[in-house]
């Protein structure tokens, strides 16, 4: 049915930052490492910004090209957060 | 021939169809040209509340069970609403929108209207069918590769409507003068926005069967006989392209409503939900800066029964426990059985009075009280600091997405 696994785990990650790219894709999360894999993203779902309380949480979906990865970005404590994953199919081609 | 309007047509709706599913697509790849939809809370019986193109194609329908989707399709995905994801692309959307006219009013949270009467000199010569493309790239350069408009232009709010959805999805239409008669040839009367069973039913009990049968129901007619009031007269003029429906509407009452979650009779399982629907109504109340005088409360019972009761007060009221003190003397009086959903409504509205300076101390106590709950609440998060009544009733209860009015969105992400 609904086929998100919950993971919540704080992850290692490298965004990518392009300062003349449009605004949706100036800054998105590049790879992370998770569970001793590295994952790079290769297709951007979308960013979204929400709030806990009052800080800013930028919410990034995105995919491997297999599994879609949601993925939040604390801009006040700067931390990134694996939140959840849905597995897939290589949706490449 | 039919007295159709001759007015340019200047009003362009846009229409984000599907819009949370294909949104949910839009976030996961996976998921696009899928059967999929969107519910509120994942539970054995919930409903589809919005469902992807792909699923729509197999019948699978908005307002469909869970159950009854996956018998059409048992690989269908259903995930819960995210409300923060839905608000990204609205404000886009507003923000697309606002850059071509100031005059543009949302619907809904995912469909709106751009006036562009007075505007033609920004136009620069351009079409509104070049305008509506240009609008369409941007939605996708913009939100997302995946999104799609309809777009419709029309010489009223109600013609720009039926445009938008002659040709989904992402479609691109015009109605006016010259191929309204057309359009009306083609269409179901139940196809027309605004048209339900109800009032289809209602209208074939006068012979009028199909939108072209509509067009040609004399004004006295309408009005006298099929809706017995102006609205008939509102009909005529609507289907000609006359402008019937650019009006703000008042604000009659403010409350909250819930399907409850295991259908119970037992006070120890309402009584905390009702109290929880007292404190989102209280906060909706003074988002909209509103007092009540009047408070009703209904429910349904498994049976299919229903109970309704209400009551006017002297003097208004805002604050959370006012309401759950009145709310819960009318509930207590509702006959035993086991309950279905329930829900409480404030009514007869009047300005805050909040700002005005009381004689009397314990008034000026609880409005400070009030008032510092929700300033703590809109710094740290909704239902930061709430009522002890409520604490079993938040569990259960999960807050919704809006549909028609955006009035509550911004409230509704302080508490997502």
């Amino acid at each position: 049915m609904d086929p998100t696994i919950q993971i919540n785990e704080l992850v290692p990650m490298v965004p990518i930052f392009k300062p003349d790219a449009s605004e949706i894709l100036r800054c998105y999360p590049y790879k992370m490492r998770y569970r001793n894999q590295e994952i790079e993203f290769t297709i951007f779902g979308m960013r979204h910004p929400t709030a806990k309380g009052k800080r800013m949480i930028h919410v990034f979906d995105m995919s491997d090209g297999i599994n879609d990865y949601r993925i939040e970005f604390d801009a006040e404590r700067l931390l990134w957060t694996l939140v959840s994953m849905v597995e897939g199919h290589d949706v490449r081609d | 021939m039919y007295g159709i309007s001759k007015e340019e047509a200047l009003i362009m709706h846009i229409d984000l169809n599907s819009a949370f599913a294909t949104t949910e697509q839009q976030a996961h790849p996976h998921l696009r040209g899928k059967p999929m939809g969107v519910t509120n809370r994942i539970s054995k019986e919930c409903c589809v509340i919005a469902a992807s193109y792909e699923a729509k194609a197999l019948g699978i329908k908005v307002g469909m069970r869970r159950t009854e989707a996956m018998a059409i399709c048992p690989e269908f995905v259903l995930l819960e609403t995210d409300p923060p994801k839905y608000n990204a692309v609205y404000q886009k959307l507003i923000k697309i929108m606002q850059s071509y006219s100031d005059n543009i009013k949302m619907k809904s949270i995912d469909e709106g209207i751009i006036d562009f009467h007075g505007m033609q000199h920004i136009l620069n010569g351009r079409s509104l069918e070049e305008i509506g493309y240009e609008i369409k790239q941007r939605v996708k350069d913009e939100i997302g590769d995946w999104m799609k408009i309809n777009v419709g232009i029309g010489i009223n709010r109600f013609l720009a409507k039926e445009a938008a959805g002659w040709h989904k999805p992402d479609g691109l239409d015009r109605l006016d003068h010259t191929n309204l008669i057309k359009y009306y040839k083609e269409r179901k009367l139940t196809d027309l926005s605004g048209i339900a069973e109800r009032y289809g039913a209602r209208l074939n009990a006068y012979g009028i069967m199909t939108a072209m049968d509509f067009l040609k129901a004399p004004e006295y007619m309408l009005k006298k006989q099929v809706f017995k009031s102006i609205n008939g007269t509102y009909w005529y003029q609507r289907l000609r392209g006359f402008e019937m429906d650019d009006h703000e509407t008042s604000l009659g009452m403010v409350g909250r409503q819930w399907v409850v979650k295991d259908p119970s009779d037992k006070d120890s399982y309402l009584l905390p939900c009702l109290s929880f629907l007292c404190e989102t109504t209280g906060m909706k109340l003074r988002y909209r800066e509103v007092e009540a005088r009047g408070v009703a409360v209904w429910v349904t019972y498994q049976n299919g029964e229903y109970w309704h009761q209400r009551r006017m007060h002297k003097s208004t009221f805002y604050t959370n426990q006012e309401i759950y003190r009145r709310a819960l003397e009318l509930f207590n009086q509702r006959p035993h059985g086991i309950v279905r959903t329930m829900g409480i409504y404030t009514y007869m509205l009047t300005p805050s009075q909040v700002s005005q300076l009381s004689m009397f101390d314990d008034i000026t106590k609880v409005r400070n009280i009030t008032k510092a709950v929700d300033e703590i609440n809109d710094f740290y998060g909704t239902f930061t600091v709430y009522a002890g009544t409520s604490l079993e009733g938040k569990k259960i209860i999960k807050q919704k997405i809006p549909f028609g009015g955006t009035e509550y969105f911004e409230l509704l992400l302080k508490t997502a």
